[in-house]
């Protein structure tokens, strides 16, 4: 048996090491929070064979006198933990993202260091290196203010780290993911991020009120689409503020990965977001699609727990379900006052589709053809009338879908509204315009007052029947059919605790259980609206969303289905031929309601052309 | 084997096997039915491993032997088959079976007999004998209530038992967990003993089926895990599910103390017109009793609402309950008398159903929340 001894200074480092460090992009993530703590304007950062060869990050912060550089290095010092008279550090405040002082010393423990900085009070710079751990000297370096931290080959002290790092490509996938969170969380500091001699990111200070500068950086990092299509969220609930942005339904992606939550200017992932996003999104989004958000968390440090995790990643709330009400709550008003709102790249879908089927008609239109140039001058001072682009609009339509004789005769069984009466043009200036004829029976098509609306009325229809179907159920509320033998369901872990206290929220969704002993729970009432259904199957469901979302979404996800098969059936089919009363009645009902711009799938209902795209077809500009 | 036979005898025992058949089979030889020619009978045999049915008729015999072809293929080749065409059919060397009738001839693929899966009843300790009548009675009343939903796969069926609280009776009952059926026949000789048994339901409509047809005694032989009827031609053998039936005298309330005496008939009439209102599976019918009468309202907020009242006897206090209007609907489905009696507690308490007339069948039905 050996005997229990101290481990080396060294090996402690190294350990340490391992927790903070993990990857290059985690050193690049406590270097980054440095030079944001220091209060930087520009943060510079270079990253050479995705961080193995090279990190250099450069701010233009307050920097560190010769002395504070020497303890800097040092594990578990920091200046960034408050203390009070006593001496002691307040872990429960903390408005800085870094605080453990884990951060340098555990760099400086794998990799080879080098840090020159100058703050406001020095004549030159110092600089200081580290080499695995052993401590050069601080010696006079020339230097701007703020400072510059260089590491170079991470991971040579242990090379068993260096084996397990992915390809160099993936290292820098992930320090750009890395510089993007906390870019976005710092909308007014200056970043750029370069990759050996390609430039991967460059995000000049942003500028405005908050909002505004922060849908600029927001689509400076997620592309000018996010900004088109995204609905601003601001909310507060007893002194925690939520603010941000989330993308409409219809702007959705394949994974999730494209929701960010910051917790007090720190980028967090949790699932608690996760699950209020999909709470809030449900009934808009296919199960497999998921929208894109961005949203600021702003609470007291004292009711949240940064200290879960080295790297920070995780949070903890001290009430989480205030937090996760918040989200919900604030996200589904964003989806309310978007009312029928679709997504930008939706009409540009339709447009690229169109484009497709006609190449070069963007700009080869005009000189292509010896005709051309006259047509053009001709068409200069062609003002065009509303029947002379509805002959337009719909004449390049059914291209994609429909030889042209197949049309003509779809045409001309379909029903078609003449424009002619006065109301007819006061409607053109409502959102969704006035209808001006079907096509294929499956298609309204409106003129707005600049552009046209092609609405899918079926998926219109079904949503608008689905929207009155769930005020009615907000409305009366669920009915309950009591069960004559009640079903106990036994449960692992203390999955029926977690139940038992969201009981009352079930019983809200027509749910009722309580506990049954230890380790179990007993049903007594389902919704009646599902019918007889698997008890056993969906608790233990619940108990599984509890756990990963913290958010019973099985239960709304079923009733929603059943909602949404009772809206497809009572809804008009594709095929149904509509006279014009029903196809503005329909327009102006899509108008009025709430979430009517996206069937329950995410799929857009409508699709707008604005006139300008549609010139832009043909050339004219 | 080579047999000649009647169309429409043909066709009725083929009739009666054939829906054991599951449409898929993943074993090719269960999709058959078993034919068996022997001393002046054809004997047909169809099962899906958990119920077997046997039935004999008369039959010509030209050859006697056996095979197996398509249970659904030939049923249908027999029904469209001209009224009294004599049929004959014969086994060929090529495995092929060939069918003849006047001009048309038929040659199905056939598998041998000796494949075909045969179901051993084993030991049936407890026989005893009934009226056709009265099981389908017992049947009628209860299979309304058999659950589909298979995660309790013990309410799958119909619990089949004795009880022995005054009267020795035979007991049917079954539940879905939202509401109960039960309905007693007094006990056959040679039952005592037996086991209480949940028959499927698959074996429960299969019976009903056949039981409908049959006027005389069925012979009824009951073991731990299969259960035999044999009436007519026919031998119906299942097994039994393997599962312990809920305590269910447990929720069938006694002391509810509010009585509702009302026509059956015109109840099931006014709870069908009112539920009209709305079209939803969940939608529920309000009940509000009170002195000497009852008001039925549905409340749809799309469409409206209906309200109907009836004249019935109630002398207790005022109460408001609520019910799954499909559900009132099957109960009053099994009324037959003039009278049906309600009792009640409280709009959260299962109410008991009845025939005033009739002490051997209930109803317990659990009410909604609205």
């Amino acid at each position: 048996m050996n005997k229990v001894r101290r481990l080396s200074e060294g090996t402690i480092n190294r350990i340490a090491a391992g927790e903070v460090v993990e990857r290059p992009a985690s050193a690049v993530k406590e270097l980054v929070e440095n030079a944001i703590d220091a209060g930087s304007g520009q943060i510079d950062i270079v990253v050479v064979s995705g961080g193995r060869d090279l990190i250099r990050v450069s701010d233009d912060g307050c920097g560190m006198s010769p002395e504070d550089l020497l303890t800097a290095v040092e594990r578990h010092a920091t200046s960034k933990l408050k203390q009070d008279e006593t001496g002691r550090e307040d872990l429960h405040d903390i408005d800085t993202l870094g605080f453990r002082g884990e951060a340098l010393p555990s760099i400086g423990a794998v990799a080879r260091l080098s840090i020159t900085t100058r703050d406001a009070a020095a004549d030159t710079a110092s600089k200081l290196t580290v080499e695995g751990g052993t401590l050069g000297s601080v010696e006079p370096a020339a230097g701007p203010e703020g400072t510059r931290i260089e590491v170079r080959d991470l991971f040579f002290a242990t090379p068993a780290r260096l084996k397990f790092l992915k390809s160099e490509g993936a290292e820098t996938q992930a320090v750009s993911d890395v510089v993007k969170r906390l870019a976005m969380a710092h909308e007014t500091v200056g970043f750029s991020l370069t990759s050996g001699d390609r430039n991967l990111l460059r995000l000049p200070p942003a500028q405005g009120d908050l909002f505004e500068a922060r849908l600029s950086r927001l689509s400076g990092i997620m592309g000018n689409d996010f900004a088109a299509n995204a609905l601003r969220v601001d909310a507060e609930r007893e002194g925690v503020r939520l603010t941000g942005y989330a993308g409409l339904p219809t702007f959705n992606r394949g994974t999730a990965q494209y929701q960010y939550l910051f917790v007090n200017g720190r980028p967090v992932r949790d699932k608690l977001l996760t699950g209020a996003v999909r709470g809030a999104y449900m009934d808009f989004l296919a199960r497999n699609r998921h929208p894109v958000v961005a949203l600021f968390l702003e609470i007291d440090p004292a009711l949240v727990d940064v200290n879960v995790h080295p790297a920070k990643t995780e949070v903890r709330f001290r009430d989480a379900g205030l937090v996760r009400g918040l989200i919900v709550g604030a996200l589904r008003q964003a989806l309310a006052e978007a009312g029928h709102r679709a997504s930008t790249t939706v009409a540009e879908t339709a447009l690229g589709a169109i484009q497709a089927e006609f190449p070069g008609s963007a700009q080869g239109g005009a000189a292509g053809s010896p005709a051309g140039s006259g047509w053009q001058d001709g068409a200069r001072d062609w003002v065009p009338s509303s029947s002379a682009l509805q002959a337009h609009a719909s004449a390049q339509m059914p291209h994609q879908q429909a030889p042209q004789a197949d049309w003509g005769s779809g045409f001309g069984t379909s029903a078609r509204v003449e424009p002619e009466n006065i109301q007819s043009q006061a409607l053109e200036a409502r959102p969704l315009g006035v209808a001006r004829g079907q096509l294929h029976e499956t298609y309204v098509v409106a003129q707005t007052a600049d552009g046209i609306v092609i609405v899918d009325q079926h998926a219109a229809h079904e949503r608008l029947v689905y929207e009155r179907m769930k005020e009615a159920i907000a409305a009366n509320g669920l009915t309950r059919q009591m069960l004559l033998i009640p079903e106990v369901v036994e449960l692992e872990g203390d999955a029926a605790d977690r139940l038992a206290r969201r009981a009352e929220d079930l019983a809200e969704l027509g749910f009722v259980l309580e506990k049954f002993g230890e380790g179990a729970v007993v049903v007594r009432e389902t919704p009646a609206l599902l019918g007889k259904l698997n008890v056993t199957g969906l608790v233990r469901d619940l108990a599984d969303d509890l756990t990963e979302l913290d958010e019973a979404l099985s239960l709304k996800e079923r009733l929603e289905d059943v909602c949404s098969t009772i809206a497809c059936h009572g809804s008009v089919r594709a095929g149904r031929r509509l006279t014009a009363e029903e196809m503005n009645a329909l327009l102006r009902e899509m108008e009025a309601t709430p979430h009517s711009g996206q069937c329950n799938h995410g799929r857009p209902t409508y699709v707008e052309l604005k006139l300008a795209d549609i010139e832009r077809l043909f050339g004219r500009r | 084997m080579k047999i000649t036979i009647e169309r429409g005898a043909l066709l009725k025992s083929l009739n009666h096997v054939q829906s054991v058949v599951e449409r898929r089979n993943t074993i090719p030889i269960l999709s058959n039915v078993l034919m068996r020619a022997g001393q002046g009978q054809l004997s047909l045999t169809a099962t899906d491993l958990d119920i077997e049915v046997v039935e004999a008729t008369t039959a010509d015999i030209g050859q006697e032997g056996g095979t197996t072809a398509s249970a659904h293929t030939l049923y249908d080749i027999v029904r469209k088959l001209p009224d009294g065409a004599q049929v004959e059919i014969t086994d060929g060397e090529d495995g092929k079976l060939t069918l003849q009738a006047g001009r048309s001839r038929f040659a199905l693929q056939a598998l041998p007999q000796e494949d075909f899966p045969a179901m051993s009843a084993g030991d049936l300790p407890h026989r005893f004998e009934m009226p056709a009548e009265a099981l389908g009675r017992l049947i009628d009343k209860t299979r309304f209530a058999i659950s589909t939903e298979e995660t309790r796969y013990y309410l799958n069926g119909i619990y089949l038992h004795m009880v022995e609280d005054g009267a020795p009776m035979l007991r049917a009952v079954a539940t879905d967990g939202h509401r109960l059926a039960q309905a007693d026949f007094p006990l056959p000789d040679g039952a005592a003993g037996m086991p209480g048994v949940i028959v499927p339901r698959k074996t429960v409509l299969e019976l009903q089926k056949l039981v409908e047809e049959e006027e005389g005694i069925v012979r009824i032989g009951v073991s731990d895990t299969k259960i035999r009827f044999e009436f007519g031609g026919v031998v119906l053998t299942s097994k039994l599910i393997d599962g312990t039936f809920p305590d269910y005298t447990r929720v069938i309330p006694e002391g509810n103390d509010k009585d509702m005496e009302v026509d059956g008939k015109k109840f099931a009439e006014a709870v069908d017109r009112v539920s009209t209102i709305s079209t939803e599976r969940s939608r529920a019918v309000k009940l509000n009793m009170e002195e000497g009468r009852l008001i039925l309202t549905v409340t749809n907020p799309d469409s409206g609402s209906a309200t109907e009242e009836l004249g019935v006897a109630y002398s207790s206090d005022a109460l408001e309950i609520g019910f799954n209007a499909r559900y009132l609907l099957d109960i009053a489905g099994q009324l037959d008398g003039d009278k049906a009696v309600f009792s009640l507690a409280d709009s959260g308490s299962p109410t008991v159903i009845r025939d005033v007339d009739d002490e051997s069948a209930l109803y317990v039905l659990m009410p909604m929340r609205v």
